[in-house]
């Protein structure tokens, strides 16, 4: 398959991670569960921005009482303790989430780990990637500062160009005809609202996986929380000049994780840039259906061996085995019964049958332990 | 003397043996035959012990790198079979110095080369010192006389005691299957340590193996004494 050699090179890179951190330790293997700590510290320092800022554009008069949301960041920087710390760990932790869920993604595509009985999780993968890249722009726009101006001008335009849903959706994203207070209050809801909503969406990428892994090790997580206090410190953050609703601010710093597809609507038209974003989202998603592997072939229970222990349903690692209740006349309470669509073909359940009761039908677990038995003898 | 074969169960993404195999039996040693599985998951204990009862001398269960396993959990979930930490589990018959568990990924060729001839060597000696595994549960020899009922409490006493050793000789290969893993992940580790470890739970089995005897032999002396008291204590039930 097309990913092979680059499954090599992942498998060769984690080996002499191996060798370094040890297989419990290599952060390689917690790669989903990498964004799922940023998730968790974002969330907490949100919580304690949330506290102090004010979702206000007012700057009719230029006073040291000026409360707006750019003061209140200031206050929160300058002024609260410890306030520029968790201001820079909030910044750089959703740069982290970013560069964390790319990794995860990329890791996932080189070992294969997408398709078939994992299309959820992909998809719905590919919805919290554009849905944390949304989140992280409204983040930018909270700060009010002439960046921030220059985002929002360039969404409303960008809405402008579509046809139909441009205008309600303009009128949305502004929560009304112009920037007003209402605007950065909607902004607001956005931003909280939407992370919020991410747990819903992990719920669903996490819900076809038995135990899954979203915890690393706690070293790994104090090197995570060390990396980012490091760059807190290295590159402390400013917010740019007070937006004036007056001017027109041109330039604005590039942070590249989150304010990529503004370069991009700068250097192409407007429906160019809409066609590139939707065109890049559904390569995405029919990625999974483009490469063409053996069907699996699902996991069979033999009716009437299965004695309803449940064990094959506890280990199967995608969930894919139900207990329902036995069929009347049936000695035993419960019975097994295979989800075709989430079975992966692994055999697991196989291996935890002590009663020859389910076997994957091209790889009976009898003929193999006939094959061990001749093997043995010979 | 009879060969020294050793089976290997390893899953189709763990090492890469296409190179090596020909047939099932692995090129650089012999006496090494090799059955794969989609998954390690899949592999049952009662495989396991059919290898061993059909007459190999040792089993390698070998999977990927525990954390990195392609259907996510199922190296995770043999290895735990074969601690015991998971139903079903291997039956207490099967000597645990002859299974090891080697989780080790595609690139790891030379690694499972040099493991799987250790473990022909080690089991090999085992063959030479105490001969073939030994499939059949250990009867007292003594105390196995049926002499009716009353000698049904004292048989069932040294089979009692037999099996608190038996327990300790799991404790002790599950530490030596766990060292001899350990190698496997922490690369650093010389595998001579996995040696001394085994080395040890070898002496503990060879005592359990007196202990059962000496009680086998205090249960006979015990068995006069029985008739009475089963009587008395049935009567006090009752």
């Amino acid at each position: 398959m097309y990913t092979e050699p680059l499954n090599k090179a992942t498998l060769i890179l984690e080996h002499w991670t191996n060798r370094i951190a040890t297989s419990k330790y290599n952060p390689f293997y917690y790669h989903g569960a990498l964004p799922q700590f940023y998730l968790w510290v974002l969330f907490l320092s949100g919580l304690l921005l949330f506290a102090y800022y004010i979702p206000t554009i007012d700057n009719a008069y230029a006073s040291e009482k000026l409360i707006n949301a750019w003061t209140s960041v200031d206050y929160i920087t300058n002024k609260i303790p410890f306030g520029a710390v968790i201001r820079g760990i909030h910044r750089y932790a959703g740069d982290a989430m970013v560069i964390t869920i790319l990794l995860h993604m990329l890791r996932v595509w080189f070992t294969d780990r997408y398709r078939q009985y994992r299309i959820v999780q992909w998809l719905s993968g590919v919805v919290l990637l554009l849905m944390v890249l949304f989140i992280g722009q409204t983040g930018y726009y909270l700060v009010w500062d002439e960046r921030s101006l220059i985002l929002t001008r360039m969404t409303v335009s960008s809405f402008d160009s579509l046809p139909f849903i441009g205008e309600p959706l303009k009128w949305w994203f502004l929560n009304g005809r112009e920037v007003t207070n209402y605007t950065l209050a909607n902004f607001l809801f956005i931003h909280i609202g939407l992370s919020f909503s991410l747990l819903f969406v992990l719920w669903i990428h996490y819900v076809r996986m038995q135990r899954p892994v979203v915890t690393p090790p706690p070293v790994i997580n104090y090197l995570l929380m060390a990396a980012i206090l490091a760059v807190c410190a290295l590159v402390p953050i400013e917010s740019g000049k007070m937006a004036m609703l007056t001017q027109q601010p041109t330039n604005f710093e590039i942070d590249w994780f989150f304010v990529w597809p503004y370069w991009l609507m700068s250097i192409m038209p407007m429906p160019m840039y809409w066609i590139t974003l939707i065109v890049g989202v559904v390569v995405l998603c029919v990625l999974p259906y483009f490469v063409r592997t053996k069907e699996v072939e699902p996991a069979e229970v033999v009716l009437n061996k299965c004695t309803g222990c449940s064990l094959c349903a506890r280990d199967c690692p995608y969930a894919a085995i139900e207990m329902v209740p036995a069929p009347a006349g049936s000695r035993f309470k419960l019975l097994a019964t295979v989800m075709p669509y989430r079975c992966s073909g692994c055999g697991v359940c196989v291996g935890a049958c002590a009663f020859d009761a389910i076997d994957l039908p091209n790889l009976l677990d009898s003929d193999v332990t006939a094959n061990i038995t001749t093997l043995a003898k010979s | 003397m009879s060969k020294t074969k050793v089976i290997t169960l390893i899953c189709e993404r763990s090492v890469d043996l296409s190179q090596h195999l020909e047939q099932n039996t692995l090129k650089d040693d012999p006496n090494v035959e090799v059955v794969q599985y989609p998954c390690s998951g899949m592999i049952q204990p009662l495989m396991v012990e059919a290898a061993m009862k059909a007459g190999a001398s040792g089993v390698i269960v070998c999977g990927c790198q525990i954390g990195d396993c392609y259907y996510r959990e199922g190296n995770k979930m043999i290895r735990e079979r074969l601690l015991g930490e998971r139903p079903p589990g291997l039956k207490k018959t099967v000597d645990r110095r002859r299974v090891i568990g080697l989780w080790l990924s595609r690139p790891q060729t030379g690694r499972f080369i040099s493991e799987a001839k250790e473990f022909v060597a080690f089991v090999g000696k085992l063959n030479a010192d105490e001969g073939p595994p030994k499939v059949e549960p250990a009867k007292p020899a003594p105390a196995a006389k049926p002499v009716g009922e009353a000698a049904k409490p004292a048989a069932e006493k040294p089979q009692e005691e037999a099996a608190k050793p038996a327990s300790a000789v799991k404790d002790e290969a599950k530490a030596a299957a766990e060292t001899l893993e350990a190698p496997a992940r922490e690369e650093q580790k010389p595998s001579s340590d996995a040696k001394k470890t085994t080395g040890s739970s070898a002496t503990a089995a060879e005592e359990s193996a007196n202990k059962t005897d000496e009680l086998a032999k205090s249960a006979e002396k015990e068995k006069p004494k029985e008739p009475p008291a089963a009587d008395s204590k049935s009567k006090k039930k009752a």
